[in-house]
């Protein structure tokens, strides 16, 4: 499972950040990014829950 | 149910539906959701008023609701938002598509973010306790009045720094543009147009005292926006609308929703009175849920395409029914149960997509926290008198909701 991030996409919604505060977070300029040197395999259910909750598809699961 | 011989039974749409609702089942017509959810996903209703489109189709799944609210290439915002023919936010960012629409929400986005609203904490945790401790001292006041109305109007104008001697005026602007079916908030389509008209002036006019004593915060970005040309003065003006409406208009609302259910629900009132020193994400969520603000947004199609097995044309309007999406079994269980620890909870109360909510996160906030100080001051709080609805089907509007309280 790979985890897509689309930056262009992003619109600071932040849902993301409450689903999955170890995984995302907004930059200076309010868009997503992944925290450096996470372990998602320690975050499955969040990373989850974060792409099901992204308004503007910037997250994506490819399996 | 054969589509013709029902329709009659079947309104989700009209005002009175939602001004008679039952106080027992949260106000709702939670019968009528479940019908046309299991037997008309995609119904088409009909109306007879000049004020109302004549026809639009009615979604309550919250499939159909998650894909329409996503997919804005054919779903779309540019055409008007609600049954109702006028529109008091009209040019502003909840009535664009694509590429404006992400230029507008651009100029306010960085204010809204956790991370920023975040920052907002203490100061409406002073607003929050000032609002309470007033009410309470009382001890028999009307809920909506009293607290939920004062609590997210001087959140918005704190946000904005509208002077307080301007907000109680600005209020009445507000009411009159966003209940128009209601005759005790708006008195007249002229009355609302007028609202919506002096708000924006109003707007404008911040903007430029603003000018004359500068200071980094959200109106600071609107007004650099007007600077750079990334807004014109007449996005300004209605931004301005949307700002202040939805920020006053709403929230009190799931405020008033949620305490009329704490009132009826001895059980959750006591689990939530035991998380009162910090009321949990899931909590809130859950009160998000059951005092979804809004009854429908629409949009109309652009390509030709089938929601829930219908086929609907561009030109077409469909309307998505949030709390039918709120109260669907199929992705929440026991959904006619108010239970503050439920943990899948994707409600549809801010939206889901490109339009979702912009204040989501600070209306969150803004119901914690005053919920935290309503509980702390207090050591019960009983209904008096029973809840009156608004005249709506677009806010799920309550005009009063007595209440008396014993102080902590």
């Amino acid at each position: 499972m790979k985890l897509l991030v689309d930056r262009d996409r992003c619109d600071s919604h932040g849902n993301c950040v409450l689903e999955a505060p170890d995984v995302f977070d907004l930059d200076d300029e309010d868009t997503v990014y992944v925290i450096e040197g996470v372990r998602f395999e320690d975050h499955t259910e969040e990373i989850e829950r974060a792409v099901a909750v992204c308004p503007v598809a910037a997250l994506r699961l490819q399996t | 149910m054969s589509p013709s011989a029902d329709h009659a039974t079947v309104d989700v749409l009209s005002p009175e539906v939602y001004q008679y609702g039952d106080p027992t089942t949260n106000g709702l017509p939670i019968d009528l959701y479940a019908r046309l959810r299991e037997h008309e996903p995609c119904y088409r209703h009909t109306m007879d008023d000049p004020a109302m489109r004549d026809s639009v189709w009615v979604v309550s799944r919250h499939e159909d609701i998650v894909r329409i609210d996503r997919d804005d290439e054919t779903f779309v915002s540019s055409k008007g938002l609600n049954i109702q023919k006028f529109h008091a936010t009209g040019g502003s960012m909840i009535h664009l598509d694509g590429p404006d629409h992400r230029r507008h929400r651009g100029v306010v986005r960085t204010a809204f973010t956790p991370r920023a609203v975040e920052a907002y904490t203490d100061g409406f945790r002073s607003l929050a306790r000032r609002i309470v401790a007033e009410a309470v001292q009382r001890e028999t006041f009307d809920f909506v009045e009293s607290i939920a109305i004062p609590m997210p109007l001087n959140a918005i104008c704190n946000l904005l720094d509208v002077p307080d001697e301007d907000r109680r005026q600005l209020l009445a602007w507000i009411n009159a543009f966003a209940v128009v079916t209601d005759p005790e908030m708006s008195p007249s389509p002229s009355a609302a147009a007028e609202g919506a008209l002096k708000t924006g002036q109003y707007a404008l006019q911040l903007v430029e005292q603003r000018r004359r004593r500068p200071k980094r915060d959200l109106l600071a970005l609107i007004v650099e926006a007007l600077d750079l040309g990334t807004l014109t003065t007449e996005e300004l003006a209605s931004l301005g609308v949307l700002l202040a409406g939805a920020g006053a208009d709403t929230t009190r609302n799931t405020l008033s929703h949620a305490i009329h259910e704490l009132m009826r629900n001895p059980e959750q009132m006591a689990w939530i009175r035991r998380h009162a020193d910090d009321i949990p994400r899931e909590a809130i969520q859950e009160i998000l849920r059951w005092g979804c603000p809004v009854i429908h947004f629409g949009r109309t199609v652009v390509k030709d395409t089938v929601v829930a097995g219908q086929e609907v044309c561009a030109g077409d309007f469909v309307a998505m029914i949030f709390p039918s999406g709120n109260y669907d079994p199929k992705v929440f269980d026991h959904p006619e149960t108010f239970d503050l620890t439920r943990a899948h909870n994707p409600h549809v109360s801010f939206g889901v997509g490109p339009h979702s909510c912009l204040g989501k996160h600070l209306a969150a906030l803004e119901i914690k926290i005053l919920l935290e100080e309503l509980l702390a001051a207090t050591t019960e709080i009983q209904q008096v008198a029973p809840i009156a609805y608004a005249r709506d089907s677009r806010l799920r509007g309550v005009r009063s909701l007595p209440v008396t309280v014993a102080r902590g």
